[in-house]
């Protein structure tokens, strides 16, 4: 239910529905889109980043946040934990979402004995989160050239081309596997997979399940993971650090138990990193559409151990996150909503972008808004546009909304707003680490037997994901990266070691680094912000 | 922010206390010094990971739903219950021919439901007593295409006098129903072609481009 002040707003809203309808706005030439992008999308704020001191990327440009959690010391006491390992095992796989369930299960599928620990619950990830649906070239109309075409176009040629044509090659025997699993992918009258066309993309591409296609995905992986003895389950038991031999080489992690607040490690042959992103760092103050464990312990830890980072000054904000009612603050309206006509309107009920422009333009133009005075305040004194939802309705008829977005539909009527009848409130949300840690066609990092898969790996986006194609990597390069880990398991590992930790604490305290911080985050600090 | 911040009175977890109007029930435990991690996913209402169980002032009925999501208000009366054990049966479901016809096999507790509806308690509004009639007549359509959106909460199994999981029930009709429709003709095509090397040429006129060519050729490409 809105306060009276915001239903004065969607008053303006509703007076000038008529007039917008018809209303064709151009789009923008690519002078206009890069003069916006480098006013106000946050990856040009130059005051939110700075130049990494220490590692593998010194020099490169970061966020503070990012740059704040490598440049500290690590969260656990060295002294006082013990290396003896309490397990050993082949491949240790870090991240239970879709790149860790799917790197666990071909692993296994090796004959490898596989660990798979996790944060939260397995499943409890973004990956479950993913609404719209995954990129893969089985429409007639398509092929992986194009696909591939438009990743890197997608991308401003910034990601790596032999990755993406790993990824869009796979496509397509990757969803084979998945429907062989179980995955009930949408189909059409013939029987084919249903596709569908999104911004940025050249032929029908999207594949889904309604509306929840990851959650749909994941309840299948986390049934089959229970299936055999193969795969040992460590819920909530987050990773902190990872272990070295003498020469450099991954052979394990130190994990926390969040029950018996103790730390173990656990050695292995081979370990695969898929802890995924860092939204929950909320970059610059922005809300984020990520589930509570991204907080870029990926980047953290293998940074420490000597990997290489990819793009890690390159971020999806999604142009359209809730602004209001506070508690849903970040959560993501889908894009769909604006390829189906949702216009963006601004307080003075103006349109001001074209809504099919990609998500950082979007974004950008949100921005813009609000900077200028024309964004909408609630009563908590955040600002944001409207999202003309109701239009959708209008035009595609009665009862369409409820119909084709019942999640969404269900979440706002449970406070009691009627996405049929009444706008939404949206501004941009973190969403999407577009880089990460860099990794070759099998997976592998610049540390050798550390193998990264999903958003926490870096290279193939390049500077904007396309939608879609996340979850389309994560089904990749997680298998990919479980059957080269999995190969590794007659490598001997060696002595478990901190010695990488302890060199990167020399070189912190030689360059004079000081810092209160420690690192991995792990868990966000919640900040209550409606106090 | 706002600092006319009005305060309500709340049971959490059986301790009255005063909290900041407008939170959901996870942000007041947290503002109430609860160190909840356990039962905490995605804060958006999609992974079910944050049930709670509570009575409304003035009411006479516990409810159920999502931590998450669910703002308190003055007089509410809350724990949270999450990880509510469910039996889930182990399969291997690629070992079997029909796994439909093996569903009694692995759930024969599902036989049993008496169709009393206490299950009905489903964040989602999923009506998971007809799912299950729907299971256990045999109509596997009907009841799949009922629980996409089922978040495995685990709440309609909570309720179940007969210790019947209908999500892990609806879980297997899902993927056994998968398994058993038709290979999609424009998948199946498509790997066609790529075992016979269509696209390779292709991929070597890209592999040789310098960079502004590469450019030119992506930005050639059109809708078909
Ligand atoms: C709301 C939303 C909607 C989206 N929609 C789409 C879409 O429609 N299409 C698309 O392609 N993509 C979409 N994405 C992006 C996509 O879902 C993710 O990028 C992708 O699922 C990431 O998968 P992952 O396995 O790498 O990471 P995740 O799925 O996030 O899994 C990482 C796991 O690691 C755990 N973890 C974190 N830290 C540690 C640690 N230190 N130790 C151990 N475990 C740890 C986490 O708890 C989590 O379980 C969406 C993302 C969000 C947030
Ligand atoms: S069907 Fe059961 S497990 Fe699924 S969302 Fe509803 S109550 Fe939760
Ligand atoms: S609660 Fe159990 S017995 Fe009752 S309808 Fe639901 S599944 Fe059947
Ligand atoms: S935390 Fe995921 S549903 Fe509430």
């Amino acid at each position: 239910m809105y306060p009276d002040s915001l239903c004065d707003s969607i008053a303006i809203v509703d007076a000038t529905r008529e007039k917008r309808k018809g209303e064709e706005l151009l789009r923008l030439t690519s002078a206009e889109m890069e003069g916006l992008l480098r006013r106000y999308h946050p990856d040009y704020r130059e005051a939110g980043f700075r130049n990494l001191r220490i590692g593998a990327n010194r020099g490169d440009r970061t966020t503070h946040e990012i740059a704040d959690l490598l440049e500290a010391f690590s969260n656990l006491d060295h002294s006082k934990i013990s290396l003896e390992p309490e397990f050993d095992t082949d491949v240790l796989v870090l991240g239970g979402g879709g790149a860790g369930v799917t790197a666990a299960l071909f692993a296994e599928s090796m004959g490898a004995r596989v660990i798979l620990a996790t944060k939260l619950r397995v499943g409890n990830s973004n990956t479950i989160m993913a609404l719209g649906g995954m990129q893969a070239s089985v429409h007639e109309d398509d092929s992986p050239v194009r696909h591939f075409a438009d990743t890197m176009g997608a991308g401003k040629f910034a990601g790596k081309r032999e990755l993406v044509k790993t990824m869009v090659e796979d496509g397509p025997a990757i969803v084979k596997w998945l429907l062989e699993l179980g995955v009930d992918f949408d189909r059409d009258e013939e029987g084919n997979l249903a596709t569908r066309k999104a911004g940025g993309i050249t032929a029908p591409r999207i594949i889904s399940i309604g509306d929840y296609t990851g959650l749909n995905i994941m309840k299948v992986l986390k049934d089959e993971i229970r299936k055999g003895e193969g795969i040992e389950v460590m819920e909530f038991a987050p990773a902190v650090e990872l272990t070295t031999n003498g020469f450099g080489e991954c052979n394990g992690a130190v994990l926390f138990d969040l029950g018996r607040k103790r730390h173990f490690t656990v050695r292995a042959r081979a370990v695969v990193l898929a802890t995924g992103g860092s939204g929950r760092l909320h970059f610059q103050g922005f809300p984020s559409s990520n589930n509570f464990g991204a907080t870029g312990d990926a980047i953290v830890l293998a940074y420490r151990a000597g990997a290489r980072l990819e793009g890690i000054d390159s971020f999806q904000y999604h142009p359209t996150g809730v602004m209001f009612p506070d508690h849903m603050v970040g959560v993501l309206v889908t894009e769909a909503a604006r390829s189906l006509g949702g216009q963006l309107v601004n307080g003075k009920g103006e349109r001001f972008i074209n809504e099919l422009e990609t998500r950082d333009a979007c974004s950008a133009a949100i921005i813009r808004e609000c900077e200028e005075g024309n964004g909408v305040r609630t009563p908590a004194g955040k600002v944001g546009v409207w999202l003309d939802t109701p239009l959708i309705e209008e035009t595609q008829g009665k009862g369409f909304l409820k119909r084709r977005f019942p999640s969404m539909y269900r979440h706002f009527m449970r406070v009691k707003i009627d996405i049929s009848k009444r706008p939404l409130l949206t501004y941009p949300t973190l969403h999407y680490q577009n880089g990460g840690i860099l990794i070759d066609e099998k997976g592998e990092t610049t540390v050798r037997n550390l193998f990264t898969a999903g958003e926490a790996a870096g290279g193939i986006h390049g500077r904007n994901r396309a939608m879609g194609n996340s979850l389309l990597d994560i089904f990749v390069f997680g298998r990919r990266a479980g059957l080269a880990a999995a190969k590794r398991k007659y490598s001997e590992p060696g002595n478990v070691t901190l010695g990488h930790v302890y060199r990167y604490y020399d070189r912190l305290k030689s360059l004079r680094i000081s810092s209160v911080a420690t690192s991995p985050t792990l868990f966000p600090e919640f900040i209550v912000s409606k106090l | 922010m706002k600092n006319s911040a009005m305060f309500i009175i709340v049971e959490l977890e059986g301790r009255k206390i005063r909290i900041p109007e407008g939170l959901t029930v996870i942000e007041a435990l947290w503002d109430t010094g609860y160190d909840v991690k356990r039962g905490i996913g995605c804060l958006s209402g999609l992974c079910g990971a944050c049930t709670v169980a509570f009575i409304e002032r003035e009411s006479t009925k516990v409810k159920f739903g999502l931590g998450c999501q669910k703002v308190a208000e003055e007089g509410l009366n809350v724990i949270m219950m999450p990880c509510f054990p469910s039996r889930a049966a182990r399969y291997a479901m690629e070992a079997m021919a029909h796994p439909l016809e093996e569903l009694g096999t692995h759930y024969p507790e599902l036989y049993t439901c008496n169709d009393c509806g206490a299950c009905n308690v489903c964040p989602e509004w999923i009506n998971v007593a007809g799912v299950m009639k729907f299971a256990k007549d045999g109509d596997y359509e009907a009841a799949a295409s009922r629980v996409t959106d089922c978040i495995m909460c685990g709440l309609c199994a909570s309720r179940c006098p007969k210790s019947i999981a209908p999500q892990y029930v609806a879980l297997y009709i899902q993927r056994a129903l998968a398994r058993e429709r038709p290979f999609p003709p424009n998948l199946a095509k498509r790997l066609t072609q790529m075992e016979s090397f269509v696209f390779e040429a292709e991929w070597s006129r890209i592999v040789a481009m310098g960079d502004d060519e590469l450019k030119a050729y992506c930005a050639a490409m059109e809708g078909p």
